[in-house]
């Protein structure tokens, strides 16, 4: 298993990196604008490089099922003493891992920042909590998407379909706001995603 | 260890409404070299495809090493080398590269012997794969699967781009891993001449069906090929069942038949041909006879 998520990691370096550096520019457009920007305008740069982020996770979700296809890697994977159910299982670990990588240090960034500031951490606790889980579960959500429309040899095709998934997602998420019931339809979104992402990985010929 | 590691049951498979594997069943006993023949599209890397499970069926089942090929568990498929026709090989990785992530999802890896075959076939371990020539990614191919000390061994069109030396080179290898106890091959190709020298066993997949099932010494010894000269004009039907090929110019009559024996000759005899000679077969010719459009024959196991 660690092979193949080293395998995913390696083949995806690119997107890791880009999500890093958009990542670290928010980190530090937080810390400025905490000392010395505008809240305002700070806060719609942060929301444009959220919408750039969810758009890379859901890029990455769909390179790795594209060019696994493309590839054919999994055909070459699936002789060898892995099953298909791990393969998947080792994709979605590490686009999985990758996202808690790039969004654990930027929350743990705006806590210590509020912190810092002296911010009554007590009273934003809720907030906190609520608005963390909903950036991880649509970010989880938008890279299912772009797992769900990776899985085809046309480009132009989950290019566009994955674009309309990202929307649809930021929209229930501005609709219903960072509450359970956003979170509750996120998190189905994603396991059932998950699952017809697994139905067609394991029935379809390599 | 598994007696029979292939087994394959009424076998059908279509692509797009049309019929790849109409009914196939054959059975591969462990230890043996079976040599799976058959033209373009006959369906031969289909069922390859389908035994190591990159495929689903659409009807019956195959069982690899005792498991439902659909099913097949990491264990079983660490057990199983695959050459696949084109060398399906992850062509944007390095050598290295590659070589080390197959060693990583093995089961067991003999790196002594892998040593041995890198050296043999000096494949560059820092160039791409899609930069070798297809005789290296041959070989690369080969050597991965024959590493893993498999129990079963696929090989679809393996000599496919290699050179005459590479070739025997390989060959000389598939009879080193069949000399390890236990070890069943199972071969596709198109060079007769190398299934001729390696196998013991052949099948011939015509249209989806295979025609032919059974060791290659019962092959030449039940497909005949006949000069038969008659008195007077050539007969148009000699009433003899299993006639491959057929071909009447005057007098002679050049004949394939399909499970020769005493009654069909008594039956030739009754026509009073002045001479009968049977003309010598290679496992080409007989390959040819089978896979003439009109041909049909069936020579398994049960009837020979």
């Amino acid at each position: 298993m660690l092979t193949l998520i080293k395998r995913e990691l390696q083949d995806h370096a690119v997107h890791i990196v880009l999500a890093a550096l958009i990542c670290v520019g928010m980190v530090g457009q937080v810390i400025l604008t905490a000392y010395w920007g505008v809240a305002g305008v700070g806060l719609g740069i942060d929301a444009a490089a959220m919408v750039i982020l969810l758009v890379l996770f859901c890029m990455l979700g769909a390179a790795q099922m594209y060019t696994d296809r493309a590839n054919r890697v999994s055909a070459l994977l699936a002789t060898l003493a892995v099953t298909r159910t791990r393969i998947l299982a080792a994709r979605v670990l590490a686009g999985a891992a990758i996202i808690l990588a790039m969004l654990v240090p930027l929350l743990i960034t705006a806590v210590a920042i509020l912190y810092v500031t002296g911010a009554p951490l007590a009273l934003y606790r809720g907030t906190i909590a609520e608005v963390s889980t909903a950036v991880v579960l649509t970010s989880l959500a938008c890279y299912c998407v772009g797992l769900l429309m990776g899985w085809t040899t046309n480009k132009a095709i989950p290019a566009v379909s994955a674009l309309f998934g990202i929307l649809l997602i930021m929209l229930l998420v501005v609709v219903k706001g960072f509450g359970i019931s956003a979170m509750v339809l996120l998190l189905l979104f994603s396991i059932a995603s998950l699952l017809r992402v697994w139905y067609r990985f394991t029935s379809v010929s390599l | 260890m598994n007696d029979k590691p292939i087994v394959v049951e009424d076998l059908v498979k279509y692509y797009d409404g049309r019929c790849v594997l109409d009914g196939v069943s054959l059975e591969v006993p462990r230890g043996c070299i079976y040599g799976l023949l058959g033209r373009n599209g006959s369906g031969k890397t289909t069922m390859i495809r389908i035994l190591l499970g990159l495929e689903p069926p659409t009807r019956g089942r195959t069982l690899v090493l005792g498991e439902d090929s659909m099913r097949l568990s990491a264990r079983a498929h660490g057990r199983v080398g695959y050459v696949a026709e084109g060398h399906n090989l992850i062509q944007s990785y390095r050598v290295g590269r590659l070589i080390s992530l197959c060693k990583g999802l093995s089961l067991q890896w003999n790196g002594e012997f892998f040593g041995r075959l890198v050296e043999t076939f000096r494949l560059p371990m820092d160039r791409r794969v899609r930069e070798l020539s297809a005789g290296m990614r041959a070989e690369l191919n080969l050597a991965l699967a024959m590493a893993i000390d498999p129990e079963l061994l696929i090989l679809d069109d393996p000599t496919l781009g290699l050179d005459t030396v590479a070739r025997r080179q390989f060959l000389e290898l598939a009879i080193d891993v069949i000399q390890r106890q236990g070890r069943t091959i199972l071969f596709s190709s198109h060079i007769l001449g190398d299934v001729e020298r390696i196998a013991d066993r052949v099948g011939i997949l015509v249209a989806g069906k295979i025609v032919v099932d059974c060791t290659l010494e019962e092959l030449k010894d039940r497909v005949k090929k006949l000069r038969v000269i008659f008195p007077e004009r050539a007969p148009e039907d000699l009433y003899i069942t299993e006639i491959i090929n057929q071909q009447n110019q005057g007098r002679e009559m050049v004949l394939t038949v399909a499970n020769w024996n005493r009654q069909k000759q008594t039956i030739l005899e009754t026509f009073r041909p002045e001479s009968c000679t049977e003309l010598p077969m290679t496992l080409e010719d007989i390959f040819i006879e089978c896979t003439r459009p009109a041909s049909a024959p069936v020579l398994q196991e049960s009837e020979v």
